[in-house]
């Protein structure tokens, strides 16, 4: 495999912080992305972004009368 | 053939089917509920959504293989029941991508930005500022191809394949709308960010114009 270009680092932020690819290829871009001044912020500010989406959607519990309702169908 | 499926069908529930549907249920409850709301944007809508998605599981159950993902089974049920009943016939998005947004458009926003400069660490200073509210209103904000698989992967934590199957879609399609999903995302949170700042700056409240 051909050593990647920030370029091409660059292209694959999704995929690298989704898991989607092959082994090599993460370690590659993890080693590129730790030691290079361009990707790296870029890389932890999209990481950052992802887990901020996570975090800000997250919701109480279902509501118990709500689950009630739904359990009393059961015995229907 | 067909009459083993409908003995199956109408075979008698037994106290042991409601109470292992129970405890599955139980599970992913509060995870379905969650993908409801993104999903319909409205809390009585996603009730009804969950009530739905409860009702088709429950009489499904003597399909599910125990051993197999609950979770991608039940999502499936979810996705099914929201396109049915909730998601207008939608074609595929018009391409409304703007040429300057790229993957990193709020990066480089915040890095060109003087105001968040000054603050010191501007990258820390506007994720400190976005809201729930307006994370949850930015993701309403985009078209609901777009929508849908950004709250399965962001929010839901499901693969790119998952999704594919949960929607039907090849994966190439998954990935092209949850990567110009979470672009548009961006743009809209960019939007809230820079409104939230100028009411914690000290300026004048609108009226003045301020240019």
């Amino acid at each position: 495999m051909t050593e990647l270009d920030c370029e091409q680092v660059l292209q694959l932020v999704w995929k690298f912080l989704d898991g989607e690819m092959d082994e090599t290829r993460y370690l590659e871009i993890q080693a590129h992305v730790a030691a290079c001044a361009e990707c790296g912020p870029r890389y932890q500010f999209q990481r950052r972004l992802l887990a901020l989406v996570e975090l800000k959607c997250r919701e109480g519990p279902v509501p118990t009368e709500l689950k009630r309702r739904l359990f009393r169908l059961l015995e229907e | 053939m067909g009459a083993t499926v409908l003995a199956s069908q109408t075979a008698p529930v037994t106290a042991d089917d409601r109470e292992r549907f129970q405890a599955l249920a139980e599970e992913h409850l509060d995870s379905l509920f969650r993908a409801a709301l993104r999903l319909t944007r409205n809390r009585t809508r996603a009730e009804d959504l969950l009530q739905e998605t409860f009702l088709r599981a429950w009489r499904s159950f003597h399909t599910f293989k125990p051993g197999t993902n609950a979770r991608a089974w039940l999502y499936k049920i979810l996705m099914n029941a929201y396109i049915d009943g909730y998601r207008k016939a939608t074609r595929e998005p018009e391409i409304v991508d703007h040429e300057d947004v790229d993957e990193f458009y709020l990066y480089t926003k915040v890095q060109e930005s003087d105001d968040f400069r000054r603050a010191g660490d501007p990258e820390e200073v506007l994720l400190a500022r976005l809201m729930d509210a307006d994370v949850k209103g930015a993701l309403d904000s985009l078209p609901d191809a777009f929508r849908e698989v950004v709250i399965l992967a962001d929010i839901e934590g499901f693969s790119y394949k998952e999704i594919a199957d949960l929607l039907g879609i090849p994966i190439g399609t998954v990935m092209s709308r949850l990567h110009r999903g979470r672009r548009q995302l961006q743009v809209k949170l960019w939007e809230y960010a820079k409104r939230a700042h100028y009411v914690s700056a000290d300026k004048p409240p609108a009226g003045g114009g301020g240019r």
